[in-house]
């Protein structure tokens, strides 16, 4: 008997230890969104006593304040429905979300010296604050790309290529988070998705913007190509299905081919790369990840191993298919080319200041990821300069400066094609990286090339 | 002072060894003094929001009246186990912490229920010393217990979802937390009896060998009042106490794996039943599956217990920083969740570990003793309390499914609390003699 009670013993020790464990598991996998859950009021009760931080872009115009009145506290988004998608919101009713809930620890003074501090200001009984955040956005250049996007639905990207610094990160429709709650059971019926950020969790088929990638798997897998020749009739046979072109683009060299975008030579290309490389391609351009912005992003999607047949290869390899992405990656994939191969990681927080404006973070350049090099990048990009020169993407051109880039007209299940741009300049010495997307809006070139344009001049005339 | 425990002559060697293992016991006392001193100096300053005037005479008068019974059991040569007190007077006296930083006003009670509690462990300590008496009558307390755990079922009230309360107009009492006591003493004597008839089996069915009815009978009697439990209080958290109490001391007897399958069996079909015969059981098992959906209803509780340890982390808000006031009857059954919140991962981990203590000591004094009737009793004392212990801390971290218990020596409850110390007397009392008999 006494061994029973021996293995008693055991089994409940044991059972205690699998609590301890358990429990240690429970605080690494929870997630810090259970923090911006409505019913959670932990954080609103922080938020009534404590006077949250300001949100600030690159040039240090306000974006975000709160105002008190009788005790009462309010957030103020001076720049509307503009920002709402980067600096989210804060509602009793219907959570936390963006910067504002990714920086709660921050803007409500619970970290480092403002934890300290709020304490003491706590125990005398005086006014508690909280830490200022800086964004790498530019206010005006997102206004401008909003008015640009108006009444259409679709996204703008605009990134640094040498820091990863987004610019612009502009989604429409969009919602007023002065209004929110009001504005709320209209704004999770609508059609058009006002709370999407289009830019960062859109999942649109990227169309002939997606031959940058192409011919970066292309090169990597077999540099003769830079000097071949394609032959393009109009048309191309893949598996018993006939992949139509726009034009029968005769003989083309892969310059010429991005150019006039040659889907017949893409189409080749992709089906010599083979799925494995073409896996391969997308991973390197991180398609398929989330650059880790603090607001959600989705990662792209394409035909898993199993389906992709000839037929759905040729299809990718020009952005059709089952390829999906955001406007993000598609920046991102166009800052690869801008940046002789490496994509800085982006980000979207400059700097976070505490109550007493002590710097407690400063964001860090860092390459994200290397998709190709130097001397592939040099052949993209000098196809992406012709298209603009002469080829499809003329509409993109800015006076004083060379601009290269990459049109898209993507079919889609949803009527008229979605006009893509992707693009980056000065060509010589490339800074700013662009995509943009209209939602069923016609053709890239005509459309989405000219949003382009204006953007990468009015950010050029700021100094970006 | 003539008591019982002095009746018989004690050596003097026996009587250094108690008056060592009483100084010891002084020692421990004297860190959880300053321990509790510590968190009710916090809540005197003003920790928990407005200074508590009251928190620090509290805590001195509790870590006064530990350190008394320790005296009065030195008096008394008294020769229980010298840890087993400081390891209640740490959870006890952190509960006491915690209500007090809730709601003084359940902290001013707790404390009055903590001094009943230790006069009863003093009595235990005293009157059933020689608690071997209690073996004889063990048909007759089985029944008084059973009368005490039926009747709320007709006269008693619901509270918390469970119809395990009876309402004396000035304080309620609940007949399940004394009546588990005895259910393990009445269990403790009954296999002691029975123990070679059940280990072997008197008649042959096929390849396994059963005991008769009369053996059996009042261990399906067991299985039958466990399910009673669940189906007509709603009280799912006592019916598994009772049940998995029962099963450990049956194994412990017997040796047999057997009857452990065979009642986890009986458990699981039963319990599987009243999954589909009634409404409120599904919905427990329901919640606990994904709360999420049942947020606003059912799974409100276990969710907010969810955040406060989420926001609690690995060190702990701090003691009155937390908000665990936003979780339903966090002063019983949500303690745990409480101390989660403010004293984070390590303050938890730390309860966890004083519970595992107690269960240690709790196996070597069984180990200690000599005969089947007080080997069983001090393991299934043990097991009953290590059970609760795990079942409602499993609960509130959403590991089992949620059921209404307190987590003994800590939450607020009267019952729970007189009950829990009458069970340390006894465990007590147990190794008292074991020592003594050396």
């Amino acid at each position: 008997m006494k061994q029973n009670i021996f293995k008693l013993g055991c089994l409940l020790l044991g059972l205690f230890v699998v609590l301890v464990v358990y429990l240690s598991y429970l605080q690494a996998v929870m997630g810090s969104n259970l923090a911006a859950n409505p019913y959670n009021r932990r954080l609103q009760d922080i938020e009534a006593r404590v006077r949250r931080g300001n949100i600030y872009d690159a040039k240090g115009i306000v974006l975000a304040r709160s105002e008190f009145n009788n005790n009462t506290g309010r957030r103020v988004y001076s720049r509307g429905a503009d920002m709402s998608h980067i600096t989210g919101y804060i509602s009793g009713l219907y959570g936390r979300a963006g910067l504002e809930s990714a920086y709660d620890s921050y803007l409500l003074g619970m970290e480092g010296a403002d934890l300290i501090r709020n304490f003491v200001n706590k125990l005398l009984g005086k006014e508690q604050k909280g830490g200022d955040l800086t964004l790498t956005i530019d206010a005006d250049l997102q206004g401008l790309a909003m008015e640009l996007l108006r009444g259409r639905r679709g996204a703008v990207v605009l990134i640094d290529t040498r820091t990863g610094a987004l610019r612009v990160m502009a989604s429409s429709p969009s919602f007023d988070p002065n209004h929110l709650e009001e504005s709320w059971p209209r704004l999770v019926q609508d059609e058009d998705s006002p709370l999407l950020n289009r830019a960062a969790q859109g999942a649109y088929p990227p169309g002939s913007t997606f031959k940058v990638v192409t011919a970066a798997g292309a090169l990597a897998a077999n540099p003769g190509i830079a000097t071949s020749t394609f032959n393009c009739p109009g048309y191309l046979m893949v598996g018993g299905y006939k992949l139509d072109d726009l034009a029968a683009h005769g003989a083309v060299d892969l310059k010429k081919a991005l150019a006039v975008s040659c889907n017949t030579t893409f189409a080749q290309l992709g089906l010599g790369l083979g799925a494995d490389g073409f896996y391969r391609t997308i991973k390197a351009f991180g398609m398929d990840q989330d650059p880790g912005l603090e607001i959600p992003v989705r990662p792209g999607t394409l035909a898993a191993p199993g389906k992709m047949t000839p037929t759905e290869l040729a299809g990718s390899a020009i952005g059709q298919g089952e390829v999906l992405v955001s406007p993000l990656h598609m920046a991102l994939a166009a800052a690869a080319i801008a940046n002789k191969g490496v994509i800085m990681r982006p980000y979207l927080a400059e700097s976070v200041k505490d109550s007493a404006g002590e710097t407690v973070r400063q964001a860090v350049h860092r390459p994200w990821l290397t998709a190709t090099t130097p001397e592939i990048s040099g052949i993209i990009k000098d196809g992406m300069v012709d298209a603009v020169r002469y080829g499809t993407a003329g509409a993109a051109a800015v006076s004083g400066m060379q601009v290269a880039g990459k049109t898209g007209s993507a079919q889609n299940p949803r009527g008229q094609t979605h006009a893509w741009f992707i693009g980056f300049a000065p060509a010589d010495q490339p800074r700013l990286a662009v995509a943009v997307i209209l939602e069923n809006a016609g053709p890239g070139g005509t459309v989405a090339a000219p949003v382009a344009g204006r953007l990468l001049s009015a950010a050029v005339s700021k100094g970006y | 002072m003539i008591s019982r425990s002095c009746s018989r002559k004690i050596s003097p060697g026996e009587y250094a060894s108690t008056v060592r293992s009483r100084l010891t016991e002084r020692k421990l006392l004297f860190l959880a003094g300053i321990y509790t001193l510590a968190g009710m100096l916090a809540l005197y300053l003003g920790a928990a929001g407005s200074p508590d005037r009251q928190a620090l005479p509290v805590g001195l008068a509790t870590i006064s009246a530990f350190l008394f019974v320790s005296m009065y059991w030195h008096f008394t040569g008294y020769r229980g186990d010298c840890f087993l007190l400081p390891i209640t007077a740490f959870l006890s006296s952190t509960g006491l912490v915690f209500l007090f930083r809730l709601d003084p006003a359940y902290g001013e009670r707790q404390f009055i229920w903590l001094l009943i509690g230790l006069g009863a462990l003093v009595l235990t300590t005293r009157l059933f010393v020689d608690f071997r008496f209690l073996s004889d009558y063990k048909y007759i307390y089985a029944l008084a217990g059973l009368i005490a755990l039926v009747l709320p079922i007709f006269f008693g009230h619901e509270q918390g979802g469970a119809k395990s309360w009876l309402n004396f107009g000035v304080f309620q009492f609940q007949p399940s937390e004394f009546v588990k006591i005895l259910v393990v003493l009445f269990l403790a004597s009954f296999l002691a009896e029975n123990r070679a008839i059940l280990t072997a089996g008197t008649r042959n069915l096929g390849w396994i060998a059963l005991p008769g009815p009369q053996e059996w009978g009042p261990l399906a009697a067991m299985w039958g009042v466990s399910l009673l439990l669940l189906v007509c209080q709603k009280d799912l958290g006592a019916a598994l106490i009772y049940f998995g109490t029962f099963l450990t001391m049956v194994y412990v007897a017997t040796s047999r794996i057997f009857y452990v399958l065979f009642g986890m069996g009986l458990f699981m079909t039963g319990a599987a039943a009243s999954f589909y015969l009634f409404a409120h059981v599904r919905a427990r098992v329901e919640t606990w599956l994904n709360p999420w959906p049942y947020i606003d209803t059912t799974g409100y509780q276990v969710i907010q217990s969810i955040f406060a340890i989420n926001s609690g982390g690995v060190l702990g808000t701090g003691l009155g920083l937390g908000y665990p006031k936003y979780i339903p009857a966090v002063h019983t059954d949500f303690i745990f969740s409480a101390i989660c919140e403010e004293l984070g991962l390590l303050g938890a981990s730390a309860v966890i570990i004083l519970f595992m203590l107690f269960v240690f000591r709790g196996i070597k004094i069984a180990l200690k003793t000599k005969d089947d009737f007080t080997a069983l009793a001090a393991s299934g004392l043990t097991a009953l309390l290590g059970l609760q212990a795990f079942i409602i801390i499993a609960g509130v971290t959403k590991l089992l499914p949620l059921t209404g218990v307190t987590l003994p020596y800590m939450s607020y409850g009267g019952s729970s609390l007189v009950a829990n110390f009458i069970l340390l007397g006894l465990l007590l009392n147990i190794s008292h003699e074991a020592e003594g008999s050396l």
